[in-house]
């Protein structure tokens, strides 16, 4: 989105203006407080006593004028960071990221991010919010609420408005943390007036004439100048006053009508005609009039101070004071109507000359030209799309006539990808389906269809092809979203287009979730070294972890290191920018320490992503990846209750996404299960997963296969049978055919575990030791150490039998070092040797919430380092390792 | 009628010009000696109000009093 900056241009001051000595001392007097609170009708002179007050204090400040765009909520919040980052360009990195982010990311979460960063100004500013009152969204008021309730001692917050906003006024009355300038603090006195009029305006009225205009325009600023502007060059003040004071009619009708009938002819019509302009500026206003001296005319206009404020002072932009706008426009509209939508029209042409399509759509939505503004929203929908914002751009697109868009193909495909995007997933096929018409239409159709560009058009066949794959991958109907993947990028040629990355990331996902794991890296991996080169720091790391996950299943260990390795080096070039995902590169790396049994070190990454995914970033699933990879190093560790409550709690917050979790949750349980002797439990589990010895095993269901594998070989143990044997090894059989033959090397070196077990438990240990002497082989080079050891005593057995026999010694040493590794014992319910501080008691009471870390920071009155202090403290204290586990282990001590 | 409609009658200080007919569509403007503008007529429910309420706060009017005049 483009940040027009006049939106944080303080208003400039003419240099003659009144001094209100008496408001800014007022101000000045309350600046120890939150907010300050300007609240008056329009004309009352609000801003101007804003901006002299804040012009004369040299405080660094953030203006940001409002207007009826910014009720979207992230258009809101990026001014906001557009605003402050005119104090310090640094501030609002994290949360423009976390804004990124898009409907995933609440508008809380940015405002930590922006609260945390702004911690690091160090001096004292303002934030000042004009025209309040045109922001009517409940959410808007929810984030101020938010911002005033946790604002940094160093920020000041100033609203101006004419509508008292929705805030807890009466609690910041009560807390003496509200200054308020009302109406009867803004009327101008007689003496206030008379400065006015006689100094700033240039009259020399009487102070009876003063009196009598103070008296009938109620100290009304507006009215004041307007009545100055009639008087000017006047010989009869007196008469004109009596008469004016006499008269009962709305005083701007009295005098602007006076005004305007003062002026010439070309300076009424151009008043008239640009009052339909947000802001302007000499070029526009040329437009707009038809003229080519408005620059001109506007330096006038401001320098008698008619109706219009300078904006910025470097490009010219000017507006109308708002209460003479509408009133110029209420003219316009009862002199000329029929002008209204012509001149639109040219405001609209003017700024598709500057490229800028925001403004040009909303003047061609207003001058009711459909045709230009569905070809413009036409042309700025990738644009928005990629940029997160479907929202605003639906928000146009639904203003156009249904007839225009359904003219429009890639309007229609628009509509289709906003209801997709919002869960509607059958108007969304609908939509692509009134695209996808004009392809097979004949050519004689072709004339009403409209199409801007060309390119896209070409390309709708393809586009059409990876939103039906992107909503068939939602639904779960992978071999659908594999066809349309593929299909869609063999129709796109140009692959320098951001579709074609997209269509490649489907692709991937697609192929991963049939099981060709072999290609979805190679996908996967071309993507990201892509991005890389573009410097596309946010895709270039998003689906790391994922290569990952996939390059741990196909046994190779070191590249899957190497993938996080080399995405954290990609950061450190970059500068080690704050990236939405970075949790993800330190949980991933965790899983690839796990395999190698380096605990220390998977513990070590573990914390590090659970304290970044503490600060409100949030992708899809985090919270489940997290406590099942936090779940591995528990079971690693021995304590099997808090795995259990781990994965138990991933469960329940999985949703279904297109990117699938490496290892199914339930499957992770059943395997404690097993390992704790609850055959009946992991039993129940496999019939009600729909398990059986000759179920079909797709890639899905592989690691649910290979543990139903391990619980049949523990059922055999406890009860040897003939049919059981029969059916395991086939299962053994059959899972080797389908785990080697598409090299998921890390399966195949299970279902050579699970064979070695199985003919342990038939006490055939020649043929077992052969079975792991082949597990052996393929995991050496890639030093799978896990594996091993969760094979448990069997395994450890064998082992020695293959130390005695001296088969692949080095290695096997190194596996039975493993195991000896002494894994901590559960912690016994005992006195803590250093016990709990008061502060860390707090603390750990919060964590036994619902509430982020952010969250409890913000409870506590802490930072989030302080917090995060804290929290290491407990968790050394208790001999844990993450939040779940401090929460058990303080249960356990009867601490909480 | 529409039971979510209703007639109003918003009484504002001063006299307005004829040019706030096309502001204020569909509503009569009268005009009393004491110097106030009446505006009556039937809105179509409270969010028509409201948006009404809005215009006479944007333009600077002063409002007196909004009263329901159908019976209601």
């Amino acid at each position: 989105m483009s940040i027009l900056s006049s939106k944080l241009q303080m208003p400039l001051l003419r240099p003659d203006l009144v001094q209100r000595s008496r408001l800014i001392d007022y101000l000045n007097a309350g600046l120890y407080r939150k907010l300050t609170l300007i609240s008056a009708p329009a004309g009352f002179g609000k801003t101007t006593v804003a901006s002299t007050w804040i012009a004369q204090s040299n405080y660094p400040t953030a203006w940001l004028s409002l207007d009826g765009r910014d009720n979207d909520s992230a258009r809101f919040l990026r001014y906001i960071i557009a605003a402050i980052q005119r104090i310090d360009a640094d501030i609002g990195q994290l949360a423009s990221e976390v804004l990124q982010a898009g409907q995933q990311s609440s508008i809380e979460a940015v405002l930590t991010s922006l609260l945390n960063e702004i911690a690091v100004i160090p001096d004292d500013f303002w934030l000042v919010l004009d025209d309040y009152h045109l922001l009517e969204s409940p959410e808007i008021d929810d984030a101020l609420r938010f911002l005033l309730e946790h604002l940094p001692a160093q920020m000041h917050l100033v609203i101006i408005t004419r509508e008292d906003p929705q805030l807890p006024l009466s609690r910041l009355r009560v807390r003496d943390q509200l200054t308020e300038l009302r109406v009867a603090d803004l009327r101008f006195t007689v003496d206030e007036a008379a400065e006015f009029l006689n100094h700033a305006m240039g009259l020399t009225l009487s102070a009876q004439d003063i009196d009598a205009l103070e008296k009938r325009t109620e100290g009304w600023v507006a009215g004041l100048q307007l009545a100055a502007l009639s008087l000017q060059g006047r010989t009869d003040a007196t008469d004109f006053i009596q008469a004016f004071t006499g008269s009962h009619r709305f005083i701007v009708d009295y005098l602007l009508e006076e005004v305007l009938h003062r002026q010439s002819e070309t300076m009424r019509e151009f008043l008239l005609y640009t009052s339909i302009l947000g802001q302007m500026n000499g070029s526009l206003c040329d437009a707009v009039t038809q003229r080519n001296d408005s620059q001109k005319v506007l330096e006038v206009l401001e320098r008698s101070n008619l109706f219009v404020i300078a904006l910025d002072d470097e490009r010219g932009w000017y507006r109308y004071h708002h209460l003479f706008g509408d009133a110029l426009y209420n003219a316009l509209n009862n002199e000329y109507p029929e002008h209204i939508p012509v001149l639109h029209r040219w405001a609209s042409d003017w700024y598709v000359k500057q490229g800028q399509l925001q403004e040009a759509i909303e003047h061609a939505l207003l001058a009711n030209d459909f045709k230009q503004a569905a070809d413009l929203i036409e042309t700025i929908w990738p644009k928005m799309d990629e940029n997160y914002q479907s929202g605003q751009w639906f928000e146009w697109a639904s203003r156009l006539p249904e007839a225009v868009v359904l003219n429009h193909p890639i309007l229609c495909l628009g509509y289709g990808w906003v209801k997709l995007l919002h869960g509607d997933l059958d108007m969304a096929e609908i939509w692509f389906q009134r695209a996808e018409r004009w392809l097979d239409a004949p050519s004689e159709q072709h004339k009403q269809m409209a199409v801007i560009d060309q390119r896209l058009f070409e390309e709708l066949p393809a586009s059409i092809c990876h939103a039906r794959g992107y909503r068939a991958l939602t639904m779960g109907d992978i071999q659908t979203a594999v066809q349309f993947a593929a299909q869609s990028l063999r129709l796109n040629r140009h692959h320098d287009h951001p579709n074609y990355g997209r269509g490649l990331v489907l692709h991937g996902l697609a192929q991963l979730a049939n099981g060709d794991l072999i290609k979805a890296d190679q996908t996967f991996s071309d993507f990201t070294a892509y991005m890389e080169a573009a410097g596309n720091i946010m895709d270039a790391t998003e689906l790391v972890f994922i290569i990952g996950d996939i390059r741990i299943t196909l046994g190779r260990l070191h590249d899957a290191y190497h993938a996080y390795n080399n995405a954290f080096q990609f950061l450190a070039r970059q500068g080690n920018p704050s990236v939405i995902g970075l949790e993800d590169l330190y949980r991933g790396i965790a899983d690839v320490y796990l395999m190698r049994n380096q605990l220390v070190l998977a513990e070590e990454n573990l914390l590090a992503a659970e304290e970044l995914g503490e600060q409100g970033i949030i992708r899809p699933n985090w919270q489940s990846r997290l406590y099942a990879t936090q779940a591995q190093l528990e079971i690693a560790q021995g304590d099997f209750a808090t795995a259990l409550q781990l994965l138990h709690e991933a469960e329940q917050q999985l949703v279904p996404t297109p990117v699938f979790l490496n290892h199914s949750i339930h499957a992770l349980k059943a395997r404690v299960w097993i390992r704790q002797g609850k055959l009946d439990v992991a039993q129940r589990w496999a019939r009600q997963q729909g398990l059986s010895p000759d179920g079909d095993i797709t890639y899905l269901r592989e690691y649910e296969y290979l543990t139903f594998t391990l619980l049949q070989i523990a059922l055999y143990q406890a009860q040897p049978s003939d049919i059981l044997r029969t059916s395991t090894h086939n299962l053994l059989d059959r899972l080797y055919a389908t785990t080697h033959d598409s090299g998921r090397i890390a399966h195949v070196i299970e279902v050579f575990i699970l064979r070695a077990l199985m003919y342990t438990a038939q006490h055939e240990i020649p043929l077992a030791l052969n079975a792991l002497h082949q597990a052996l082989v393929l995991a050496e080079p890639e030093s799978y150490i896990r594996l091993f050891v969760d094979g448990g005593q069997p395994i450890a057995d064998l082992l020695r039998e293959a130390e005695a026999q001296v088969i692949m010694p080095n290695y096997v040493h190194q596996l039975l070092a493993a195991f000896d590794a002494p894994t901590p014992p559960p912690p016994a319910a005992q006195a803590l040797i250093d016990p709990l501080s008061d502060r860390e008691l707090d603390v750990l009471r919060l964590l036994h919430t619902d509430l982020s870390g952010p969250e409890i920071a913000r409870q506590l009155v802490v930072s989030l380092s302080t917090m995060r202090t804290h929290t290491r403290s407990i968790y050394s204290k208790l001999d844990v390792n993450n939040r779940r586990a401090a929460v058990r282990r303080a249960q356990e001590l009867a601490l909480l | 009628m529409n039971e979510e409609q209703g007639t109003y009658t918003i009484r504002i200080k001063g006299h307005l010009s004829e040019q706030w007919a096309t502001r204020f569509e569909g509503m009569t403007m009268t005009f009393t000696e004491e110097g106030e503008t009446h505006l009556t007529g039937t809105l179509a429910d409270q969010s028509a109000l409201h948006g009404l309420l809005r215009t006479v706060r944007d333009s600077g009017l002063e409002l007196l009093a909004v009263n329901r005049v159908d019976g209601e």
